[in-house]
């Protein structure tokens, strides 16, 4: 009940934008060419369905390939850096300046370099995605109490058991942030990655649907892309409240 | 017995503590006061062996005329605050420094279990931290650091976070846990009247650096410490503490 309060102003605000949207479709009298009314969306949405489910399946594939890869791999980096400072010192620059690269220019790369298949695509998910995640990582460990470190090194632990029973718990809740920045790049990097050369995948669709002039179309991709960032963050959200139930656990303190 | 010989601390720029000497007894209680900031807590990190190492240190410690081992298995080290990790249980919690001991989850906490009820913590196995009072998280810190069951034992400002009460409890708590089992203390505290109730002995330390100024042990019986018998002493201290900050 709470929850849905809490959610009111934002269904309500984006109603109201909606309805607006509609009303001014309707009342100015602007062409459907130029900007379609969201029912217009809707219907395109219905009528589009097989197709845009056939590309929306596609950009699935390449982002959650993407991702999964880019975790992966940014964990494996973070571990390696955590426990190798010459390597952060070496690494982190040139990582930091690889952010710097638009993603403009490296799309076309990707797709020149490795051509038309699964692997620029997911290379660049995994570009775009990476850094956040490793960066969340590395800054969660750092964020461990020093007197947890002290503790255990008193009690004789080890670097390896320290980084498993304290730098790793304590990065949990920075880790889910790095993780929830990054899911919202995943869709947009994929679509972009097909826009930029594939056979198939919602950004293909959204570039058809520009050169056919079909704005209700090219709106009707984005909703699409709206709604599969939003599902990756919602698994996002599921598995942090699953796995965080020992965490938040609360059955009420006695005294 | 422990023995701390010619201790002397380092940063860059200057020195923290300066020739710093005592020996503890394994079953007497030493406390440590002296004003904020004149290294009561690097001299304990040093002997847990968890000093930042940009620190340059000079000086020895000795177990039983044995160089001591850093980190040492016989010396277990309590931080300051209760350093309870918050995503462990307070069972878990307990049973780190077995596990790091290597013992088995099990043996661990066939260890650690029966400490429960004497630690006032009986049916807080599960809990987290957060869900328990300031005294019950002290009381848990030392469950953790008790259970370890090495000779010497530090301690770092255990009550400075408990309200007047709790720590007047704790403190008898903490003697009665120790008449059980006598155990070599050294507590840091700030408070002279924890220092007069809890101590076999009393080291005042100077600020800037940190020396040691005077060595007072205490003769009476924990149980004749009356207020009476104990405000010479204080005044005393206050004195030393005093004439320290002008
Ligand atoms: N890693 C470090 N580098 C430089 N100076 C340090 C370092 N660690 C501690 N110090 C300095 O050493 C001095 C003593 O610190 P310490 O924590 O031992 O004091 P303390 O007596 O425990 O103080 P308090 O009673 O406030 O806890 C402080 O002035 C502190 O700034
Ligand atoms: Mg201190």
């Amino acid at each position: 009940m709470s929850h849905l309060f809490r959610i009111l102003p934002a269904l309500g605000f984006a109603l109201a934008l909606v309805l607006g949207w509609e009303l001014y479709c309707a009342l100015s009298g602007v062409s459907t060419l130029v900007l379609p009314a969201p029912s217009g969306v809707v219907g395109a949405l219905v009528r589009e369905r097989d197709e845009i489910l056939r590309h929306a399946v596609s950009t699935v594939g390449v982002a959650a390939t993407g991702f999964s890869l880019s975790v992966t791999f940014a964990f494996a980096t973070s571990v390696a850096l955590h426990f190798l400072p010459w390597l952060r010192r070496g690494a982190m620059p040139l990582l930091v300046a690889s952010q710097t690269v638009p993603l403009v220019a490296l799309a076309p790369l990707m797709i020149l370099w490795f051509g038309f298949g699964l692997l620029p695509k997911v290379l660049l998910v995994i570009l775009v995605t990476f850094f956040p995640i490793l960066v969340s990582l590395l800054s969660g460990y750092r964020a461990a109490p020093r007197a947890f470190v002290d503790l255990m090194t008193s009690m004789g632990a080890g670097r390896g058991r320290i980084f498993r029973q304290v730098n790793l718990p304590a990065a949990r809740a920075s880790f889910f942030a790095g993780l929830r920045i990054s899911a919202t790049y995943a869709i947009v990097a994929t679509i972009f990655a097909e826009y930029a050369g594939a056979r198939q995948g919602i950004g293909i669709y959204i570039l058809t649907a520009k050169n056919n002039f079909r704005a209700d179309h090219v709106l009707a991709g984005v909703v699409v892309s709206a709604v599969l960032t939003l599902t990756l963050l919602g698994l996002l959200w599921l598995v942090d409240a699953l796995t965080a139930r020992r965490f938040r656990e609360r059955r009420h303190a006695q005294d | 017995m422990l023995r701390i010989e010619g201790l002397t601390i380092r940063a860059r720029d200057r020195v923290i503590v300066e020739d710093i000497g005592f020996d503890m007894a394994e079953d007497r209680v030493t406390c440590l006061i002296g004003p904020s900031g004149c290294g009561k807590t690097s001299v304990q990190k040093w002997l847990a062996g968890v000093l930042a190492p940009e620190l340059s240190v000079e000086g020895q410690a000795r177990r039983d005329g044995r160089g001591l081992a850093r980190p040492d298995p016989d010396l277990a080290y309590q931080p300051q605050q209760d350093a309870l990790f918050p995503w462990l249980t307070i069972r878990e919690n307990a049973c780190l420094g077995l596990g790091v001991a290597g013992l088995s989850r099990r043996a661990a906490r066939a260890k650690v279990d029966p400490l429960f009820t004497p630690f006032g913590l009986a049916g807080c196995e599960d809990l987290f931290p957060d869900q328990l009072s300031g005294g019950m998280r002290q009381r848990a810190a030392f469950l953790r650091t008790i259970v370890q069951d090495t000779r010497y034992v530090l301690l770092d400002e255990p009550f400075s976070a408990l309200d007047a009460v709790t720590r007047l409890t704790m403190q008898d708590w903490l003697c009665a846990r120790l008449r059980d089992r006598p155990r070599g203390v050294l507590l840091i505290t700030h408070d002279l009247h924890e220092a007069t109730r809890i101590a076999d002995r009393i080291l005042v330390m100077s600020a800037r650096p940190g020396r040691i100024v005077a060595d007072i042990p205490l003769t009476i019986a924990r149980e004749d410490r009356s207020e009476a018998a104990l405000a010479d002493l204080r005044t005393h201290l206050k004195t030393l503490l005093l004439e320290d900050t002008q």
